[in-house]
């Protein structure tokens, strides 16, 4: 196997896309979620974007950026249009959860907030903020997931991850089984590693209500 | 825009084309994997420790890793032992063993919410195992679980666009075509996008509208 070391490149370039495209989609997916509560017309705008990019497929998503942009004038090389696509895609589900998770945060403690003096801003970073991420963990791990599985999408347009480079072994080797075998092998573990500390994560944030 | 009114009367026939394929290829891998989904729930709910671990660590595989992996593995894997699987049928395969793993745990909660009492009547009048599932249990797991289960085929919608690596000329391998015809990226993509938005926003409409009917009945 002197392939490995291409694979474990690979499995670097995997990482790299799909957890800066998750990050970036968490923080736009906050922002979304933020300006939902803070903006009174903007509900109209967050519910089309949702609407858009969980009606479409993320391949569709894919290829509208990396060979449609340019037409506009914004040429991204391929890297940088997996993350921006998973960024924008990840962002949809990442805003919704933040939603239910907001939605948590009992009502009384707003009123509350409110009773004493508290501001808007310092309500929603000092009460809802802390209390909702603790709640929303093992979900957004979830969403990781779901973000490091639609990363092998990326491979579709030449992005040289784990699935390309499989494939490209196969091609050099003409052994189709242990390529394709490791490949699944490498996002199971992936996954099941990913899905592991977001229920350790979401246990320890959520020690205080279990007192 | 006169323009694009001419050339889109020159796509949508061609996607159109794609989009019912999209849909019959994943209607057929919707209804395997929901029979796939009820083997595994029962492999799952069994007494036989080597069945509740078999029907984990499925579940566990086809939820922890891509479609496109899946795919992949199942369309080349019989081909370097020698044999040769057509694509159509490596692509609904795929579809069904993937859905069968999350039809499985929707059908669970189905399955739980069915009072014991009724199995047991069933078993006092010595309906058989079998039937019990067929006639007592399935219908109303069905009726149950079904917002869930429309929710899943849209998913499925959108997890087949990559039957499209596999030569398959779904709605996305139609619309890469027709890119690499007119050299119009942008338009086409956008317009095949709308296609699934249309294809994804009328079932979740139709699924909402079978679950008021159902909720004003009961």
């Amino acid at each position: 196997m002197n392939h490995l070391p291409d694979f474990g490149h690979a499995l670097l370039v995997t990482l790299g896309i799909s957890f800066s495209g998750a990050a970036l989609g968490l923080l736009l997916g906050f922002t979304l979620n933020a300006l939902r509560l803070a903006v009174p017309g903007f509900i109209a705008v967050y519910r089309l974007y949702v609407w858009l990019v969980r009606g479409t497929p993320f391949l569709a998503q894919l290829l509208l950026i990396y060979f449609g942009l340019p037409v506009l004038g914004v040429t991204l090389d391929a890297i940088e249009a997996s993350i921006l696509a998973l960024c924008l895609y990840s962002a949809a589900y990442f805003a919704e959860l933040l939603r239910s998770a907001w939605a948590s945060v009992p009502i009384g403690q707003l009123e509350a907030a409110q009773v004493h003096g508290l501001s808007g801003i310092q309500t929603f970073w000092h009460i809802q903020t802390p209390q909702a991420l603790a709640f929303a963990l093992p979900l957004l791990g979830n969403q990781v997931i779901l973000t490091i599985k639609e990363s092998a999408v990326a491979s579709i347009i030449t992005v040289p991850e784990l699935t390309m480079t499989a494939g490209q072994i196969v091609s050099n080797t003409f052994s189709y089984v242990v390529p394709y075998v490791l490949l699944v092998l490498s996002y199971w573990l992936l996954t099941l590693l990913v899905g592991f500390a977001a229920a350790a994560l979401g246990r320890r944030a959520t020690r205080y209500l279990r007192g | 825009m006169d323009d694009f009114g001419v050339r889109f009367a020159l796509y949508w026939p061609a996607l159109l084309d794609g989009a019912l394929t999209t849909l019959w290829l994943c209607l057929a891998g919707m209804l395997l994997g929901f029979v796939l989904g009820v083997l595994i729930y029962l492999l799952g709910s069994s007494r036989s420790r080597g069945c509740v671990a078999f029907a984990g660590v499925y579940v566990s595989f086809f939820r922890g890793t891509p479609m496109l992996a899946q795919l992949l593995l199942l369309f080349y894997l019989p081909a370097g032992l020698g044999m040769d699987v057509p694509a159509l049928v490596a692509a609904g395969l795929a579809l069904a063993l993937n859905t069968g793993a999350y039809q499985s745990q929707i059908l669970r909660s189905g399955f739980a919410a069915i009072p014991a009492g009724q199995l047991e009547a069933a078993a006092v009048f010595s309906i058989g195992r079998w039937r019990t599932l067929l006639h007592i249990q399935l219908p109303q797991v069905v009726r149950l679980t079904l917002p869930a289960l429309i929710s899943e085929l849209i998913d499925v919608i959108k997890v087949s666009a990559v039957v499209s690596v596999i030569s398959i000329t779904d709605l996305m391998r139609v619309s890469q075509q027709l890119v690499s015809q007119t050299y119009r990226p942008l338009e086409v993509y956008l317009v095949a996008a709308l296609f699934y938005l249309a294809l994804t926003s009328l079932l979740a409409l139709l699924g909402r509208q079978l679950e008021r009917r159902w909720q004003a009945r009961s």
